[in-house]
């Protein structure tokens, strides 16, 4: 049985959630609220990966694990492939989506320089602001690829980078 | 007739373990699932000897033992299926398709947001499609 749900509503759920923590929950935390966000999408990430390898050979190595993120995994949570895989072959890979959709109705003013990394909380300038804001929206994202990479047996530590909109690169570091 | 079935998490702690005889021979079914665990291990360690399945989930009888057979299923979560069967003429496909249900329900268990991961499930409705799964084994070879 195949259910289906509206994107509108799922779009929706996420700013409202984002929304929740960051302004109500721990409107003065934004690190705790990052933490809560993104041990949602630990969760989120944990049960889907369970579900969509149910029908695969087991993965030999890193790189097959996160060529599955790049291609099925993606393809299942966003209908499209991770545009661009990176690595050093050392164990940081990145990630690279040209569209992300759950940032493509997302506007921030394109003349800002920084409006940048995930770790970004300097001075709260309105640019900086709206980053911040922007921001918070990825810690869901990167929580469901740590979610499924752990459960797939790598740990890992995964961060967004939002440096020229609308793509976004999340880099996946794996702990040794 | 399937007499036992167990799910082992990654760590080789019970997620979910079930006996089906009217006996009292729970304690000599549930080691004989923990014999198992070894020669999972052993599979997945020397895969030079499974040859042309490798990696795949199925890992196909790991042991006869006494009047059983135990079967052997690994996920790429790194979980383990094991089933106990006291029938001797087992055919590979129905083994294979029951490890397919028996994966699909644990899936879904496991997706329930109240399910706390590398928990035991107490699920009931889990209970009873494990149960349905383990009663139509050997009569749906076609499904």
């Amino acid at each position: 049985m195949v259910r289906e749900v509206s994107e509108s509503c799922v779009d929706s759920l996420l700013t409202e959630m984002v929304a929740c923590y960051c302004n109500r929950f721990y409107a003065n935390k934004p690190e705790l609220a990052a933490r809560r966000i993104e041990a949602i999408g630990y969760q989120v990430g944990h049960q889907l990966s369970e579900r969509y390898t149910m029908e695969r050979p087991r993965f030999t190595d890193h790189l097959e694990a996160i060529k599955f993120i790049c291609k099925d995994f993606w393809s299942e949570l966003f209908k499209k492939q991770i545009d661009n895989l990176k690595t050093n072959h050392r164990g940081t890979f990145v990630l690279q989506d040209n569209k992300f959709r759950w940032l493509a109705r997302m506007s921030v003013d394109p003349s800002i320089d920084n409006a940048s990394s995930v770790e970004d909380n300097s001075a709260p300038t309105p640019e900086n602001k709206a980053a911040q804001a922007m921001s918070m929206h990825l810690y869901f994202p990167c929580g469901i690829i740590r979610g499924a990479l752990s459960n797939l047996g790598i740990p890992c530590a995964v961060s967004a980078d939002i440096s020229n909109l609308p793509a976004c690169s999340f880099v996946v570091r794996i702990k040794a | 007739m399937i007499v036992c079935v167990a799910v082992v998490g990654h760590q080789n702690n019970p997620l979910y373990i079930q006996s089906f005889t009217e006996a009292d021979d729970a304690l000599k079914l549930h080691h004989i699932v923990h014999c198992s665990l070894d020669v999972v291990d052993e599979r997945v360690n020397n895969p030079k000897k499974s040859g042309p399945m490798l990696n795949e989930t199925f890992l196909g009888l790991l042991y006869p033992i006494e009047n059983y057979k135990v079967y052997g299923y690994l996920t790429n979560t790194k979980v383990k299926f094991i089933l106990v069967t006291t029938d001797l003429d087992v055919k590979d496909a129905d083994v294979r398709n029951f490890f397919r249900r028996f994966h699909a329900a644990y899936v879904d268990a496991v997706s329930n947001p109240f399910h706390v991961p590398g928990k035991k499930i107490t699920s009931r409705t889990f209970a009873e499609r494990v149960s349905t799964i383990v009663k139509s084994f050997g009569f749906s070879s076609a499904g």
